[in-house]
């Protein structure tokens, strides 16, 4: 019996050489990358081959995965490799962005330059959250005016143009009245850095990506589907339902300091677009929000602000005009005019020098508007590339009081009913 | 045949009880083995190994990931470590539960223990050159504890970190260590080890008057048994390093925080736990070495075993030892258990 404890103990040993042979087949084979940016090799791709490149403007072959991502370049376990990503799935979180979008070169360059997103993003009204703050507290007698003095982070902007160089952190346990502690308990649902209300429609990213990640929303109508998901894209194409993740989605309740979603169930766009209590014209829920409010409305423009308004300036005269005026033109003259570099981005429109394009009062160009040669304009919806024409308001029949550019005004005439 | 190491091991006759396993538990031997396996997947991992800081992380990752086998080889140089620190205290153990350390045997178990404070030592700085946020916690607490030593800890802890705080002197002198330094201090004790293991005699039992059991075997019954024990001792390596790759965890990056739930490596968790009483020298230096220092004095400061009693667990000569040795063994394994519970 013994003579074969030597014969069983070299049959383990040779499965256990077959079984780890067989093991180490199993390991899928690395697919290695080195993106010219890092000139660093790194393996994501061995499990990652079939995620679809992000943006046109980030070609995985130049930026690979890590330079944005963060994780462990080399490593093929998934624990590991992904242990010291930037943000988990979104390095674009406000917590983590200057390390992964940042740099000079990418989006935390100048004004000048045009890119300094990461700046006015982090400094926006959307980011800091600020004019809710300042508003709740002064509502309730905690602070003297509406002039914000907090945000949901700290901030200093010395070279703020406007009142404010700084916000404190909003501390909800710091303060003394109860409902302001309601609102910062129930209320610091909406801003860049907070995570989004529960719920398919509301899902999201932070940072950068809550808008320019599109949620890939399924048929509202089939309510077998509930499941939504981020798809991973970083476009500037961005659709009325990523706004409408934040946006539109209900109210917050001032005497139970909650928050109460809307109640109906949207069949299609023109329900979806607004609550049903909202006024609004028609291209206001045929367009995206992207099509009329600009970069600087949504992105902030480097300065610290109290309130919406004073950040938010478009009014429909600035595509419309008035009685009086046209709307505001530009025509194209610098190859680097920052209206080359939008349409690059969002290729709805093929811009040429010499086209005139709308802008906006504080000289925004709005590039997807052309002025046509009948003196009419031409918009391509930035998200879905439709064409839509329409005329200036000098010389039409419209009603209007030129001093009363307020959309209330507007929709006095034109407001859709539904 | 001309003689050689190999028959200064394999006499062409020994007592059988020298060779049973049950008596044995095969310790010294796999030991031995060990040792070899860990030589030969050492060398293999210094062609990839890059030890500095920087790259340290990257080139575990590359040898564990990209090269073919690469992750198999540190798997198994992982596990023959964690065994070889396992083999040598139980050989010690089996050594004092069975009084084989009785004259002449006391040197050769002084060399024993110089043996096993090696293959702990080279086990720690093994762990260290991964150099990843696992070591990180245990290695800052572990050289500082050098600092709490009155008089020369300063000087200890410079020596050994190669400056005011762990980096790249620290990782080079570890390195050192653990290829070179302390891996030929193990060679030459390993070699005088199973050298005087044979000029005193082989393995304890009774002298031949005093044998129950006069039965030998032959050396090349003893090799069958050794070779069995390594065929067993490689399958079960294998399929460990197939199933549980060694531990590995993201480079050390100075914004990185301290993991909360941070531990040393499961030998010193014992040391971890005291530490937790107070006074790190006392806790942390003066204990253990005193319990090293008690253990290596066995042989010289307990009644002896007397040699009838040899070959069989649990003499009566010796109980004393037998029992100072399994509280101090029962204790560290019960600190160790108190260290692996989740803080409350």
């Amino acid at each position: 019996m013994r003579r074969y404890f030597l014969l069983a103990a070299s049959i383990s040993l040779l499965l256990g050489l077959l079984i780890t042979a067989w093991q180490e087949s199993r390991h899928p084979k690395p697919i290695a990358l080195t993106p010219t940016l890092t000139s660093q090799v790194e393996y994501c791709l061995t499990c990652h081959a079939d995620l679809a490149e992000i943006s046109s403007s980030h070609p995985v072959n130049t930026f690979g995965c890590v330079i944005c991502h963060g994780g462990e370049r080399l490593a093929l376990e998934a624990n590991l490799a992904h242990s010291t990503m930037r943000g988990g799935k979104n390095p674009s979180d406000f917590s983590v962005v200057q390390a992964s979008c940042g740099g000079s070169n990418c989006h935390s360059g100048t004004a000048e330059n045009s890119r300094d997103h990461i700046q006015r993003a982090t400094t926006s009204i959307q980011a800091t959250y600020a004019g809710a703050i300042a508003n709740i507290r002064y509502t309730f007698g905690v602070q003297p005016d509406l002039k914000a003095v907090l945000g949901v982070f700290a901030i200093r902007v010395p070279e703020s143009t406007s009142a404010i160089t700084e916000l404190a952190a909003f501390n909800p346990t710091q303060e003394t009245n109860p409902f302001v502690q309601a609102f910062g308990q129930n209320c610091l649902t909406c801003h860049l850095s907070a995570l989004p209300l529960p719920g398919s429609e509301c899902i999201r990213f932070t940072g950068c990506s809550a808008c320019h990640t599109p949620t890939q929303f399924p048929d509202r109508t089939d309510t077998t589907q509930i499941q939504s998901n981020q798809i991973h894209k970083l476009t500037t194409a961005i659709s009325y339902t990523q706004c409408d993740t934040c946006h539109n989605r209900g109210n917050y309740n001032l005497r139970t300091m909650t928050f109460e979603p809307r109640q109906d169930l949207p069949t299609n766009r023109l329900h979806d677009y607004y609550q049903p209590i909202a006024q609004f014209t028609s291209c206001e829920w045929m367009l995206d929000c992207v099509d009329c409010h600009t970069r600087t409305e949504a992105m902030g423009d480097g300065n610290l602000y109290s309130v919406k308004k004073d950040i938010q300036y478009l009014q429909c005269k600035t595509c419309h005009g008035t009685l009086n005026d046209l709307p505001q033109t530009r025509t194209l003259t610098d190859p680097n005019d920052l209206a080359f570099r939008l349409a690059l981005l969002n290729p709805v429109i093929d811009l040429k020098l010499g086209d005139t394009l709308l802008i906006t009062e504080k000289a925004e160009p709005l590039w997807n508007i052309h002025v046509l040669p009948d003196g009419t304009y031409e918009l391509f919806g930035k998200a879905d590339g439709q064409r839509y024409v329409f005329r200036p308001v000098k010389g039409s029949a419209c009603l209007q009081d030129p001093v009363r550019q307020d959309s209330g005004s507007c929709h006095q005439c034109h407001s859709v009913e539904r | 045949m001309r003689p050689s190491f190999f028959h200064h091991l394999h006499p062409p006759t020994i007592p059988a009880r020298q060779a049973r396993l049950r008596y044995t538990l095969a310790a010294g031997g796999l030991a031995v083995f060990l040792v070899l396996i860990l030589g030969i997947t050492g060398i293999l991992e210094i062609f990839y190994y890059i030890p500095t800081p920087t790259e340290a992380g990257n080139s575990i990752q590359t040898l564990t990931f990209l090269v073919p086998f690469g992750g198999l080889v540190r798997n198994l140089h992982f596990w023959s470590a964690q065994f070889l620190v396992i083999v040598s205290i139980v050989h010690p153990l089996r050594v004092i539960l069975t009084g084989a350390y009785a004259p002449p045997r006391q040197f050769n178990y002084l060399l024993g223990m110089g043996l096993l404070v090696l293959a702990i030592l080279l086990d720690f700085s093994g762990y260290v050159l991964r150099w990843d946020e696992g070591i990180r916690w245990a290695l800052v607490t572990g050289t500082n504890l050098l600092k709490s030593i009155p008089l020369i800890g300063n000087a200890l802890y410079t020596i050994l970190v190669g400056g005011t705080q762990p980096g790249l002197a620290t990782l080079i002198r570890f390195y050192g260590w653990h290829i070179f330094g302390m891996t030929l201090a193990a060679g030459i004790l390993v070699a005088w080890h199973i050298f005087r293991l044979r000029r005193d005699g082989g393995i304890a039992v009774p002298p031949p008057p005093l044998r129950e059991d006069q039965t030998r075997i032959t050396r090349f019954e003893l090799l069958r048994r050794e070779i069995l024990a390594m065929l067993l001792a490689s399958t079960a390596l294998l399929l460990l390093s197939t199933f549980a790759p060694a531990p590995l965890a993201a480079p050390i990056t100075a914004s990185a925080p301290a993991s909360e739930t941070a531990r040393a490596p499961w030998f010193f968790l014992w040391v971890q736990q005291m530490l937790k009483l107070g006074n790190p020298f006392f806790w942390g230096v003066v204990v253990p070495l005193a319990v090293l220092v008690l253990f290596s004095l066995i042989p010289y400061i307990f009644p002896k075993p007397v040699k009838p009693e040899l070959g069989r667990w649990f003499p009566k000569s010796n109980r004393i030892a037998q029992g100072v040795a399994l509280f101090i063994l029962l204790s560290i394994i019960t600190l160790t258990l108190l260290a692996l519970l989740p803080a409350s």
